[in-house]
């Protein structure tokens, strides 16, 4: 069985007397061990639907299975459960935190839910040498570059040995040498480790890498090759100025 | 264990974080609280003077009359009077007891020339006095000659009055060369009269009758026809702390005729005094307290609002609702239990410099000037922490709500 089932998955928000609809019936199937990729252009929902299927938004539409899970109309609590043993979280603008070290940033999902110890020291230092970051366990991370901070966010998703890990839009906020060494780094884990990834961008570079595409317009899967194929085309066509969009207030 | 110890090390670190603001709310903490705690000392000390004055100056720790006097005190009835060497020796044998002093009440006049004066007279023997109420010297103004203090010689019928009878009687004695005559019915009711001779003033030392005489107890016995017998024995004790143990023990010793009060209950106006004094302070500082912890309470909405993407990476990663919570009601606890601390410190600080030196000061009751040794007990400095630790805990209860209530998409939005 699928990792991930989604079936006609809507979502609406209601904004006063209109009402926007950012996902109309999406059907989606994830492999595990999948690289999958999500393109579409900005406002076709990509950022919803990473949020409906990371369980931290509820569709007002359709059905989700995680991992043989129905994720129906559980609590807070139990999202937060689901989220914190199968779910890994990459953000565009890292979210670290800011008062935690490398280490205390990576090891937070699994401190929260009781654990410590050697084994997980052991466990945080494995996955700081995976990204490259064991020189940097006992800075903070505003003495980290860009790309050092998702290297953390990445071992901070990987930490709990989640099912899948989303990341929207992780390279947004990178210049383009340090987007290809964190996708490299993705594809690596992918590739090594088995980490099931899906992951949405704007970035073209990464379809050459993707085991698979799936192209969302204006709420809606659109057949995977073709559309696929004319988002990348259209967005070669764009130059490299669109590939990198740079939100400086989030680069304080 | 483990989940609370590293929440409780995020907590303080957020403290520590946005120093300024922190230290905002920990200065308001600080200034309040201290404040606060000084007053309190200020005041303790005055009551402890208020006491030791009344105590020491006036009343006695403890009162023994007849069964019935008190009740009747405005009459100072002689008729309920007692042979007083042997009470006294019965009492001086309670243990806790520390001193005993006779004394006899009773109205009267005095006449000084062609002027009569009716006032009231406390009569007491000076040596047994000064053990008792050793603060009645300081209260008294040429006083050597009814004490017979500083090698002058006693005058046998002296008497002692109020500065307001001084005034009254000066231009009376002015005029005549005669001794005065102090008057007044005996016990068995009949007109009776001795010489007296005015050696000095009495201050009050608290509210009472302007018109007070002090004079020796065996003139009065004299006087009254009352040899040997006396209305009143104030009492000193070892141990204040242990007032009423030793009240019930004098009782006892005592018997059935007798009865037994304490200062407490004779000069009352004292605890209205303080018991007054108390309520206003537990106002002020009420409200000083609420204002310091919605102080808190701001500080805390403005943390929440400032790390809303924070609070939604964490939901993202899974902290549920009530450990967001717990992280902020903690945060509140540092505040406040740290501004407790330091302004309790301040506060005590503060309280003990006033205290080496003492605090001179007059009050309107009272013709003794007051010297306060300002203290303040370690368990209110423990309770003001404890309440300024737990109130802010309180007050960041909504802050804290508000922050787990957050939607975590929206938060990771930036709210
Ligand atoms: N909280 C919200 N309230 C109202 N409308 C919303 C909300 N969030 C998203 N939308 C709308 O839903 C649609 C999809 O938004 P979404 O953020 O998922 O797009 P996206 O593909 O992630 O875009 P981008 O590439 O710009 O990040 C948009 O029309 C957006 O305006
Ligand atoms: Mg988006």
């Amino acid at each position: 069985m699928a990792l991930l089932q989604l079936r006609g998955i809507e979502k609406s928000y209601e904004l006063g007397k209109t009402v926007v609809t950012a996902l109309r019936g999406v059907d989606l199937e994830v492999e595990a061990g999948e690289f999958t990729v999500v393109m579409g252009p900005s406002g076709s929902g990509k950022t919803t639907l990473l949020n409906i299927i990371g369980c931290l938004d509820r569709p007002t539409g359709g059905s989700y299975v995680l991992d043989g899970e129905a994720i129906g109309d559980r609590d807070f609590n139990d999202l937060a459960d689901i989220r914190n043993r199968k779910i890994g979280f990459i953000f565009q603008n890292f979210n670290l935190i800011p008062v935690l070290s490398v280490r205390e940033n990576i090891e937070f999902p699994c401190v929260i839910r009781g654990e410590g110890g050697a084994e997980l020291n052991q466990r945080v230092e494995a996955i700081a040498r995976d990204v490259g970051l064991t020189d940097f366990l006992h800075h903070k991370p505003d003495e980290l570059s860009g790309g050092q901070r998702q290297r953390v966010a990445i071992a901070r998703a990987l930490v709990t040995g989640p099912q899948l890990v989303l990341a929207d839009e992780p390279t947004a906020n990178l210049d383009s040498k340090t987007s290809d060494q964190i996708i490299d780094l993705m594809l690596a884990l992918n590739r090594d480790k088995g980490v099931t990834f899906l992951f949405s961008t704007h970035d073209p570079r990464v379809m050459e890498h993707a085991r698979r595409v799936v192209s969302i317009h204006d709420g809606v899967i659109v057949d995977g090759t073709a559309a696929a194929a004319a988002d990348v085309a259209r967005m070669h066509g764009a130059g490299t100025s669109f590939l990198l969009p740079y939100d400086a207030a989030e680069r304080r | 264990m483990r989940r609370t110890l590293s929440l409780l090390r995020i907590a303080l670190r957020n403290v520590l974080r946005n120093r300024r603001r922190t230290l905002i709310t920990l200065a308001a903490l600080l200034v309040g609280v201290s404040v606060m705690v000084s007053v309190r000392g200020v005041l303790n000390g005055l009551q402890s003077a208020l006491v030791e004055n009344v105590v020491k100056g006036q009343t006695g720790a403890l009162q023994v009359h007849r069964k019935g006097y008190r009740q009747n005190v405005l009459a100072s009835p002689l008729t309920l009077d007692f042979e007083s060497e042997p009470i006294a020796e019965k009492a001086r044998a309670v243990p806790g007891v520390q001193a005993v002093a006779p004394r006899i009440a009773f109205g009267g006049m005095l006449a000084v020339g062609d002027e009569t004066i009716f006032l009231f007279n406390q009569a007491i023997d000076p040596a047994a006095e000064l053990k008792v109420c050793p603060k009645r010297g300081a209260a008294m103004h040429d006083a050597g000659k009814f004490f017979g203090a500083g090698g002058i010689e006693q005058v046998a019928d002296a008497v002692l009055v109020t500065g307001e009878l001084e005034k009254a009687l000066r231009p009376a004695m002015a005029k005549t060369k005669d001794p005065a005559a102090l008057l007044a019915p005996d016990r068995d009711g009949a007109l009776s009269g001795e010489n007296a001779t005015i050696v000095g003033k009495v201050d009050l030392s608290g509210p009472g009758d302007r018109k007070l005489g002090i004079v020796r107890l065996d003139v009065a016995q004299r006087l009254l026809k009352m040899e040997g017998r006396v209305t009143e024995l104030a009492v000193a004790v070892d141990d204040l702390s242990r007032l009423e143990q030793t009240k019930a023990a004098l009782q006892q010793a005592l018997g059935e005729g007798y009865e037994v009060h304490t200062w407490e209950e004779i000069a009352s106006f004292v605890v209205d005094i303080r018991n007054m004094q108390n309520a206003l302070l537990s106002l002020v500082a009420a409200v000083f307290m609420l204002l310091m912890l919605l102080g808190v309470a701001n500080t805390m909405l403005m943390s929440v609002l400032d790390r809303t993407r924070e609070i939604g990476t964490m939901m993202a990663v899974g902290v549920r609702r009530q450990t967001i919570v717990a992280l902020f009601l903690m945060e509140a606890g540092f505040i406040g239990a740290l501004g407790g601390s330091l302004g309790g410190a301040l506060g005590w600080g503060l309280s003990s410099w006033l205290s080496a030196d003492g605090i001179s000061l007059r009050l309107p009751t009272s013709d003794v000037p007051y010297v306060i040794h300002p203290f303040v007990p370690v368990q209110y400095l423990a309770a003001v922490v404890a309440i300024a630790a737990t109130g802010a805990v309180l007050f960041a209860l909504y802050p804290a709500w508000r922050a787990s209530r957050l939607r975590p998409v929206e938060a990771l939005a930036g709210g």
